[in-house]
C-alpha cells in the first residue's frame, strides 16, 4: 500500500486523501440516514407518542388529561397482574424447556455425521411455519374433539377450557416450535469448540460428563447467552399462541394480548397505551440486562474491524 | 460441506485407531446416534403428519375419532378453504413480505456497510443501539401507530388501515435492525484489502462499495433478505390489528389464526387444509435456502 501511494506525485496524493476522507465520512452519514430516520419515525416516535397518549383518557374523539391515572389503574387491575403472571410463567417455563431440549438436540446433531445436513435442514421446518398457523394446528391437536393429544396420552383432559392445562398447551406448542431454533444456535456454537480440547481431556482421563461440564458448557456460553436473549425477549412479547388458543380470555392473556385487547376489542386507547408502554419497558429492560452482559462481545468484533484502518 | 464431513470422518477414523479401548460397542453408539437423529426428525415433522392427514379427512369421523389413519379421505376441505378465499390471503402475504424485503434490504445494506466500514463517530453506540432495537416488542407499535394512521387519515385523507402500505411500513421498521446487524457482520468479514485495491485502481468509495463489496456480500444479503421475508410472513399481531377482515389485504396468519367456526360445524379440516397450503411452499423455501438461513440465524450467535 505504502509503496503504491508514494508512486504518485506528492501534491496530488495529499489532495486525493483529503477528498477521499471527506467522501467516506459523508458517505457514512448518507448511508445511515435512511435506516435510522425510518426507525426513528416509525419505531422510536410511536413509543414516545404512546407515552404521551397514556397520560390521557380517550373515548372516541374526546381526550382528557389524567396524568398517571392509567398507570395507577393498571396497578389496581387484577387483569393486569394476571397478564404479568401469565407472561412470567410462560417465559420461565418455555425458555428453560427450550434450552434443555435445544441443547440435547444440538449435542445429538453434533455427534451424528451421517444425516447431519438432513437434520439441519429439517430443523428449520418448525421455525419457518408462521406462529399463528402452528398455534392453530396445536390447538386442534389439543382439542377435545377429535382429541388427538388425549388419545396419545390416554387422558381425558379438557386442554382448552382448563386455564392451567391450556397454559401447558401453549408452552408445549412454543417449545415445539422454537427448541429446534435454539438447537441450531447451539450447534453453531458447538462447532467452534476445537476438538483438541476434548482429546486432551480424554488423555487426562476425563469422563464424558466431566468433559461436558468443564469444556462444552463454558465454551458454549456465548452461544447460550445469545439463544437465551432471543428466546426470553420473544417469550415476553408473545401474542400469537395465547390469542389463537384463548382469544382475549384471562386464562392465557399475556401482556401483549392484554394491551392489544383495549385497542379494538374494548377501545380504551389511553389505557391501551399505558399497558403497551409498560410491556415495552419490561421487554427492553430484560433485553438490556442480557445485552450489557454480552453486547460487548457481539458488537465489539464488528466495531473493532470497522475501526481498523 | 461434504468436504468437511469427510475430513471429520477421517479424523474420527484416526481417533478410533489411536484409542486404546472402547467402553461401548460401536454398533451400540451407532444405534443410539440413529435413535437420537430419529428423535430430532420426528419432533420437527410429526405435527405435519397430523396436519396433512387431518386436512384430508372429511365428515363426522374427523371430529370424533383421534385415529388419523381413519377415512373417509377427500379433497373437500381444500375446495372449501379456496371457496373462502384462502388464495387471496396467500397472495397478500406474498406481496407484503416481498415489498418488506425489497424495501428493507437495500436500506439496511447501506447502513450495514457504513457501520462495518466507513469512518463514523460513535460506531460502537450505533451498533449497540441497532442490537437493542432488534428486541423491540411489536405491541408497543400497535396502539400508537393505529392512532397515527387515524390522524393521518383525518388530516390528509390518506388511509393506511386495511392497506398493504399500512403493514409494510411497520414491518420494514421492525426488520431493519436485525437486517442491519446481520449485514454489518457480513461486511466486516470481507477483507479490507480487496476494497483498498479497488480504490487504488481508481474507484471512488461508492464504486468500491457497489461494484466490489456488494457482490462479495451476496450471501449475507441473501441471508438477511430471507430472514426479513420469513418475519413478514410470520407476523400476526400488527396484521391482525391493522387489517383484520378485508380479504384484499388479510395475510395468511390472520386468515388461519382467526378462522371462525361457521355455524355448528367444527372447521378443523379447513384450517388444516389452509395450514398445509401455506406450509408446503414455506417448507420448500426453507429447505432450498437452508444454508443461507443457517448462516443468517447464527451470524450474531457464534462470533460478532
Amino acid at each position: 500500500m505504502a509503496t503504491i501511494r508514494s508512486a504518485g506525485p506528492p501534491v496530488r496524493k495529499k489532495d486525493e486523501r483529503i477528498r477521499r476522507g471527506l467522501g467516506e465520512r459523508a458517505m457514512g452519514r448518507i448511508f445511515l440516514a435512511p435506516s435510522f430516520t425510518f426507525m426513528a419515525v416509525i419505531a422510536l416516535f410511536p413509543v414516545f407518542y404512546a407515552l404521551w397518549m397514556s397520560l390521557y383518557q380517550i373515548r372516541g374523539f374526546r381526550q382528557e388529561f389524567i396524568g398517571i391515572d392509567n398507570y395507577l389503574r393498571a396497578l389496581s387491575d387484577p387483569g393486569f397482574y394476571n397478564a404479568v403472571l401469565n407472561t412470567l410463567i410462560f417465559t420461565l417455563a418455555s425458555v428453560s424447556l427450550e434450552f434443555v431440549i435445544g441443547l440435547m438436540f444440538a449435542l445429538i446433531m453434533h455427534q451424528v455425521f451421517v444425516g447431519r445436513g438432513l437434520a439441519r435442514a429439517i430443523i428449520l421446518v418448525p421455525w419457518v411455519i408462521p406462529t399463528a398457523v402452528a398455534a392453530q394446528v396445536w390447538r386442534y391437536m389439543f382439542d377435545h374433539n377429535p382429541g388427538f393429544v388425549n388419545g396419545v396420552l390416554n387422558t381425558e383432559i379438557n386442554w382448552l377450557r382448563d386455564p392451567a392445562w391450556s397454559m401447558v398447551g401453549i408452552i408445549a406448542a412454543d417449545v415445539w416450535k422454537t427448541a429446534p431454533f435454539v438447537a441450531l444456535l447451539l450447534l453453531a456454537g458447538l462447532q467452534t469448540i476445537p476438538k483438541d480440547y476434548y482429546e486432551a481431556a480424554r488423555v487426562d482421563g476425563a469422563g464424558a460428563i466431566q468433559r461436558f461440564w468443564s469444556i462444552t458448557l463454558p465454551l458454549l456460553r456465548p452461544a447460550i447467552v445469545v439463544a437465551l436473549l432471543f428466546r426470553t425477549v420473544d417469550a415476553l412479547r408473545m401474542f400469537d399462541f395465547a390469542y389463537v388458543f384463548a382469544g382475549y380470555s384471562n386464562s392465557l392473556a399475556t401482556l401483549s394480548v392484554y394491551a392489544q385487547r383495549f385497542l379494538v376489542a374494548e377501545p380504551q386507547l389511553g389505557y391501551a397505551n399505558a399497558l403497551s408502554t409498560v410491556t415495552f419497558v419490561v421487554v427492553m429492560l430484560v433485553g438490556l440486562a442480557f445485552i450489557s452482559r454480552m453486547g460487548r462481545h457481539m458488537v465489539g468484533d464488528v466495531a473493532r474491524r470497522g475501526e481498523k484502518r | 460441506m461434504t468436504e468437511r464431513t469427510e475430513t471429520d470422518r477421517a479424523r474420527g477414523a484416526v481417533r478410533r485407531a489411536h484409542r486404546p479401548r472402547r467402553t461401548t460397542h460401536p454398533a451400540v453408539t451407532g444405534g443410539l446416534k440413529i435413535l437420537g437423529l430419529a428423535l430430532v426428525l420426528g419432533w420437527c415433522l410429526f405435527p405435519f403428519l397430523w396436519m396433512g392427514m387431518t386436512s384430508l379427512r372429511t365428515g363426522s369421523v374427523a371430529l370424533t375419532d383421534p385415529n388419523i389413519l381413519r377415512g373417509p379421505f377427500s379433497l373437500a376441505n381444500y375446495e372449501q378453504v379456496l371457496d373462502l378465499g384462502f388464495q387471496y390471503a396467500l397472495r397478500n402475504s406474498l406481496i407484503v413480505a416481498a415489498l418488506t424485503t425489497i424495501i428493507c434490504i437495500p436500506v439496511a445494506s447501506l447502513a450495514g456497510y457504513a457501520l462495518a466500514r466507513l469512518p463514523l463517530a460513535g460506531r460502537f453506540l450505533l451498533l449497540a443501539a441497532t442490537l437493542v432495537a432488534t428486541l423491540f416488542p411489536p405491541v408497543a407499535l400497535v396502539n400508537p401507530l393505529y392512532q397515527m394512521y387515524l390522524k393521518l387519515g383525518e388530516w390528509t385523507g390518506i388511509n393506511l388501515l386495511n392497506t398493504y402500505t399500512g403493514l409494510v411500513i411497520p414491518y420494514v421498521a421492525l426488520t431493519l435492525p436485525l437486517a442491519i446487524f446481520i449485514l454489518a457482520t457480513f461486511f466486516a468479514g470481507i477483507p479490507r484489502e480487496i476494497e483498498e485495491s479497488a480504490k487504488v485502481d481508481g474507484a471512488t468509495p461508492f464504486q468500491a462499495f457497489w461494484r466490489v463489496v456488494v457482490p462479495l456480500a451476496a450471501p449475507g444479503v441473501g441471508a438477511a433478505a430471507i430472514l426479513t421475508f420469513v418475519y413478514a410472513t410470520n407476523e400476526f399481531l400488527l396484521a391482525f390489528s391493522f387489517a383484520p377482515r378485508d380479504l384484499n389485504v388479510q395475510t395468511v396468519p390472520v386468515f388461519v389464526g382467526t378462522f371462525e367456526r361457521v355455524g355448528y360445524e367444527n372447521p378443523i379440516g379447513q384450517i388444516m387444509a389452509a395450514s398445509v397450503l401455506v406450509s408446503v411452499p414455506l417448507i420448500a423455501f426453507a429447505l432450498i435456502l437452508q444454508r443461507r438461513i443457517v448462516a443468517g440465524l447464527t451470524s450474531g450467535a457464534v462470533k460478532g
